[in-house]
């Protein structure tokens, strides 16, 4: 008993003085201006968590490792835990440093918060100078800074299957009109002419409609303004796009609001729909035999007056401004930046993006060579709905979209309502 | 027994009498026992206490999680006043609480008094119904997803007894969303409920059930006269259960529905999450939160009271 009291003295002096030092470390932490611990491996927080594009960044990981300038700790989380976090993790005191993201305004609303490292040195080094103007554009802040690594882009496009679309004896339209011939022939041989996807937790995918139609309509610089607020989602210009979408509502799939966009895909790999409104990423999941036989067509023209544009989002890195490892950093993104990167990536991945070095070799496959052509031909290039206004503003069009395609007679209200949610964002 | 010796006394004493001993103990509380209140309660007051408080104050600003708040005093909750989505989300939160807990309610207490007695084979009838609590509500939201699916295993049954014009999608549908979410949320409650009545069950003295039968009760006067006054003190954990329950569902909701479509399932904590972590307007979404633990807080504690006020 005697030898008991002290030990227990001891213990729970030890245990005083760990919570001590945690509570101690904790406030130090949370009141410190913040700068993750220096030296030792770059953190690279991913939202790539498809197998394909998984493996891919442990390639890539894998090769940065062997070049022997530095190390990088892989950490994938769920894309959905990312963008929700992606705030959290740049303004804690202990953040990761580079993370995979988007560019244009959703990388400049946090730059505008100081919360991104300026990348200047990484876009003044050899293996970006070839880059194009309108990436450096894209990649630049409202300040000036460069704040973004580009890698990679996809292109978005009506995609079907060849041999189905042979099967059926259709081809690919070039107008309105046409598209909408098309999706009568198809309806009358019994197959649901267009798939969507914009079911589970894929309501997005339904931003694809009102982005094209907006910008075949309005154009793409009406289509930036109205995303940023300038103009106002119950204007008679977006009620056009609607009107236009009423016309081709009748063949959209009507369990188009109830599968997410990998079911709606799978659809139509199988044939039970002709064609969808989608972007290059949903051949990740795709057989990899069915990937010679996807074939895509541009969104037809509706107005031929409307300068040519065309959604082709970019995808790359920015780094926290509160990292503790900058050196670390900024040799990881001018390798990122590299054409030996990319294509590590792009080999590693289902192969169907682009990369953004001129000097990197895509796949090669007759579908990414018209993919690359697709996007060059356009006068003009949007991201995405999310990309070109921000994360904030999508559940306000995933909640609009949605209820337009199941009650089309309400837009009036629909539109309302949109605005009305858009300005709580927009006011924020 | 360390912790019983006086410390400050040096000298042997004689030992003083027994009741004299353990009021002296129960005056000077030793410095172990505070040390083993005062932690724990450091802790909970660091990591509980602390962040509620601060809720309440985010409650009072305008924050989009990322610049420093802005205090704007009572506007959340004046903007509340006005907003749709808010009134439809408490709407569908009553209904809610009255589905949802109502039916775990009763139909745990039918459960329980179904497999209450001791009979060959009842343990597996108890485990099964007692399983879905087992699992995680996430995964058992996935698989309920795939059940509602537009060819999902429910469509198909439909069609097979030729019900084919019943057939939709019951998880975009604006009608059919919110039921179609209870049904799993029910699913896996209706278990836990049970659980508790049958221990409550368990604790009915049979001999009032016998003093019943001899003064003639039949099993439906036995039933409202022992049985359910008996079960009193079960009711009031059962109904703080499903009251808080019901306020903090959000994985069924947000995993098969996210609260649409166009907010025709959302519930306010679904509208807490999105509006806070989906449109980065965290201080209406403290204010929604602050009105949740308002609405739990009265409801249970008003149950409590009055539940009191009958014991005395």
């Amino acid at each position: 008993m005697i030898n008991q009291q002290p030990s227990r003295r001891r213990f729970l002096a030890g245990l005083g003085a760990a919570g001590t030092a945690a509570l101690l470390s904790g406030c130090v932490t949370s009141g410190s201006s913040g700068k993750s611990s220096s030296g030792g491996a770059v953190t690279l927080q991913s939202n790539l968590s498809a197998p394909q594009a998984k493996a891919a960044m442990e390639d890539l990981v894998a090769a940065y490792g062997k070049k022997g300038t530095g190390e990088v700790s892989l950490n994938t989380v769920a894309a959905e835990t990312f963008r929700t976090q992606l705030p959290t993790y740049l303004t804690s005191a202990n953040p990761p440093d580079v993370y995979t993201w988007y560019p244009g305004s959703v990388a400049d609303a946090y730059a505008r918060k100081d919360l991104l490292l300026d990348l200047g040195e990484v876009w003044s080094s050899p293996e970006l100078r070839g880059y194009s103007k309108a990436l450096s554009g894209l990649c630049t802040a409202t300040s000036g800074k460069k704040v973004f690594v580009p890698t990679t882009y996809y292109w978005w496009g009506m995609f079907y299957r060849k041999s189905n679309f042979a099967k059926w004896g259709v081809s690919e339209p070039k107008t309105w009109d046409d598209f909408l011939d098309l999706c009568d022939k198809l309806k009358s041989k019994g197959v649901t002419p267009i798939g969507l996807g914009a079911g589970g937790n894929t309501a997005w995918v339904a931003s694809a409609w009102f982005d094209y139609l907006n910008i075949r309509i309005n154009g793409a610089r009406y289509h930036r303004e109205l995303l940023a607020g300038t103009h106002r989602f119950d204007d008679p210009e977006v009620r056009r796009v609607f009107d236009r979408w009423q016309e081709v509502l009748p063949y959209f799939d009507p369990d188009g609001t109830a599968v997410a966009f990998q079911d709606a895909s799978t659809s139509m790999l199988n044939g039970r729909s002709a064609m969808m409104l989608i972007g290059t990423f949903f051949a990740d999941a795709a057989p990899k035999d069915a990937l010679d036989d996807i074939d895509f067509f541009r969104f037809p023209v509706i107005d031929p007056k409307v300068p040519l544009a065309e959604e082709a989002p970019t995808d790359g890195y920015f780094a926290g401004a509160r990292t503790g490892r900058r050196d670390e950093v900024i040799d990881l993104m001018r390798f990122l930046g590299t054409a030996e990167a990319q294509e590590i990536y792009i080999k590693g991945s289902s192969g169907t993006v682009l990369p953004c070095h001129p000097d990197a070799k895509d796949a090669g496959t007759p579908l990414v060579v018209k993919g690359r052509k697709h996007i060059e031909e356009a006068a003009e290039i949007t991201q995405f709905f999310n990309r070109d206004s921000s994360d904030a503003l999508q559940p306000t069009a995933d909640n609009a979209l949605t209820r337009f395609i199941a009650e089309p007679k309400s837009i009036g209200s629909v539109l309302t309502t949109w605005q009305r949610d858009a300005e709580k964002i927009w006011n924020v | 027994m360390a912790v019983l010796t006086p410390t400050k006394s040096t000298s042997p004493a004689p030992a003083p009498p027994r009741g004299k001993r353990g009021r002296g103990a129960a005056r000077r509380t030793p410095p172990l026992v505070l040390a083993f209140v005062l932690i724990p309660l450091l802790a909970e007051a660091l990591w509980v206490f602390w962040p509620a408080l601060q809720g309440f104050y985010l409650a009072l600003t305008d924050w989009d999680g990322v610049s420093a708040p802005t205090f704007v005093g009572l506007d959340n909750f004046r903007e509340m006043a006005g907003d749709d989505t808010f009134r439809s989300a408490t709407w569908h939160t009553v209904l809610w609480l009255v589905l949802f807990g109502g039916l775990s309610a009763v139909l745990g207490l039918a459960t329980a008094l179904l497999l209450q007695q001791e009979r060959r084979g009842i343990g597996f009838y108890r485990a099964a119904l007692f399983l879905p609590v087992v699992f995680s509500l996430v995964a058992t939201a996935l698989v309920w997803q795939a059940i509602y699916q537009p060819d999902g295993v429910l469509n198909q049954v439909l069609s097979s007894v030729g019900l084919d014009s019943l057939r939709h999608a019951w998880l975009a549908d604006q009608d059919t969303a919110l039921y179609a979410v209870i049904v799993p949320a029910l699913w896996r409650q209706i278990g836990y409920v049970m659980v508790l009545y049958l221990a409550g069950l368990k604790g009915i003295d049979p001999a009032l059930y016998e003093a019943a039968k001899v003064d003639g009760a039949g099993p439906w006067q036995r039933f409202r006269h022992v049985t359910l006054p008996q079960l009193r003190s079960v009711n009031a954990v059962v109904l703080s259960v499903i009251v808080i329950d019901s306020l903090r569902s959000f994985d069924v909701v947000w995993s098969l529905t996210r609260g649409g479509p166009y907010h025709s399932s959302e519930l306010l904590s679904t509208y807490m999450y999105s509006t806070a972590f989906q449109s980065l307007r965290l201080g209406y979404g403290s204010a929604l939160a602050v009105v949740i633990f308002v609405l739990a807080f009265g409801v249970i504690a008003s149950y409590l009271v009055r539940a009191f006020r009958e014991a005395d």
